[in-house]
């Protein structure tokens, strides 16, 4: 086999192409977007901060901190006396405490302790005035993307005569568990994941990569629609949080379409 | 001629696919540029009217905020029934018979299978159990089963007329029942070995120990908590 023989242009504009690519691509899909938020972060918080841009005191900080907690702790408590009086049960993510919650009309049905929280840089970074009013709920889910099914329904057809009845009796039909990944996305550019804490799959790796195809797809989807749309700013505020897959399991089955999230911070 | 031709061509198709590939995979990482671009902004954390209050009027303000937590707190626990009420989780199969204080007792059940009936000619039922917040409507002792017409077509039986004794069954249901209206009951069984499992027609079977229990503590009026 002869070798092929490259020019020293061709790899340096091979090489000038894929420069050219990664940058055009950090511009579009991290500069652009992640500039435009900020731009608006920085519009309201300049607003809402009556320019007190002083330097104060460590005491008067850890004070601040402190009423800036429990104020918080009051707006989680008014959202979840708010959900109380609707019917459906709701999701109170307290990372706080790092447990979750199922409350319906008030009532904890289910909690689970959190094992793992992942917050990303600009939830982290924004002023708390900021994330604790917009980004604290009552939030409703306009998307979800899961790797089990809300409702595992088995479809069987009535038995023919009384012995393909008494085959079909013996055992009962169980629904197969997949292992539980789950992502809700909200119409203020944020989502949240809860994914299991168990490392090793349960389930089919079919079904875990079928997820994670649908996810990587929402994610795109997000980055190229906001390209076009000036309104959006296209960066995508995200909490992750561990759970024990059958808490997560038991979650996200018992919370209806379009649940209400409440998240202490 | 031909081969230098060929050459070139496999070159450009392999460099347009590199980049192709590029493309894609810049932008399935999208969320890790925009993570790494975040880090060039900066957001000033304005304490806002805070920061014009001396340290007493903070503390005062905390001891405010606190007593306001406190009556938000009573006031979601007071939604919490104060009578016994149970708790059934039909994904783990598990129920929690409990008081505003306490767990009075925690174990396994059945409840729907999921099962979709197909009987062909649109006739379908699915065997879920209701979830929400429902109310005991009625106890009973010894109960007695009336068959409903998905019964008799499970095992491929006749469907016999509404009043006919085959649509009646004694035992099958344990010792006690608590119906929850639309035919869904909280009852025992005689596949014991099925607790834990997801294998009932929508009603909640329990163990005859629990469902002892569980009678005893819930009255009629007593909330049924189901997720």
């Amino acid at each position: 086999m002869k070798n092929i023989n490259i020019s020293k242009k061709t790899i340096i504009v091979f090489i000038a192409i894929q420069v050219a690519i990664a940058l055009s691509a950090f511009i579009l899909f991290g500069l652009i977007p992640a500039g435009r938020e900020a731009g608006k972060i920085s519009a309201i918080a300049e607003l809402k901060s009556d320019g007190a841009d002083t330097e104060l005191p460590e005491g008067t900080l850890k004070l601040i901190e402190e009423v800036r907690a429990s104020e918080h702790h009051e707006a989680y408590l008014r959202s979840t006396l708010k959900l109380s009086r609707k019917d459906s049960i709701a999701l109170l993510i307290d990372l706080n405490d790092s447990l979750a919650f199922l409350s319906l009309k008030g009532v904890y049905l289910y909690q689970s302790k959190i094992s793992k929280i992942k917050i990303n840089k600009g939830l982290r970074k924004m002023p708390y005035f900021l994330r604790d009013s917009l980004y604290s709920g009552p939030l409703q889910v306009v998307e979800e993307i899961s790797s089990i099914e809300k409702f595992p329904i088995v479809v069987k057809k009535a038995p023919k005569d009384t012995s393909e009845a008494n085959q079909t009796g013996a055992a009962p039909t169980l629904p197969i568990q997949n292992d539980v990944f789950v992502l809700f996305s909200f119409s203020n550019n944020m989502v949240i994941e809860i994914d299991q804490e168990e490392e090793e799959l349960a389930g089919t790796r079919r079904a875990y990569r079928q997820y994670k195809r649908h996810y990587r797809r929402w994610f795109m989807s997000e980055s190229i629609s906001s390209l076009f749309d000036s309104d959006r700013s296209g960066y995508i505020y995200h909490i992750t949080i561990k759970l024990p897959r059958e808490d997560a399991r038991s979650i996200y089955r018992a919370l209806p379409l379009k649940p209400y999230v409440v998240v202490r911070y | 001629m031909n081969k230098p031709d060929s050459k070139n061509l496999l070159m450009v198709s392999l460099s347009i696919a590199l980049t192709i590939g590029l493309i894609y995979f810049y932008l399935s990482k999208s969320e890790t540029l925009k993570e790494a671009a975040i880090s060039f902004y900066s957001f000033p954390d304005y304490p806002q009217a805070l920061a014009g209050k001396d340290s007493m009027q903070l503390t005062k303000q905390i001891s405010a905020t606190e007593k306001r937590v406190f009556a938000l707190q009573k006031k979601i626990e007071n939604l919490w029934p104060y009578d016994p009420y149970l708790i059934i989780n039909t994904t783990r199969n598990t129920f929690v018979l409990r008081t505003k204080r306490q767990i009075l007792r925690e174990g396994i059940c059945s409840t729907g299978s999921y099962i979709l009936l197909d009987a062909g000619d649109g006739q379908q039922w699915v065997f879920k159990t209701p979830k929400g917040e429902h109310r005991i409507l009625s106890k009973v002792v010894d109960p007695v089963w009336v068959k409903p017409d998905w019964a008799f077509i499970e095992e491929s039986l006749p469907v016999p007329s509404v009043n006919d004794p085959d649509r009646f069954e004694y035992g099958s249901l344990g010792d006690y029942a608590l119906r929850l209206g639309d035919g869904y009951m909280i009852h025992g069984t005689l596949y014991q070995r099925f607790l834990g499992l997801p294998v009932t027609h929508g009603c909640v079977r329990l163990g005859d120990e629990d469902l002892k229990i569980v009678y005893k503590n819930l009255q009629i009026g007593s909330k049924v908590y189901i997720f």
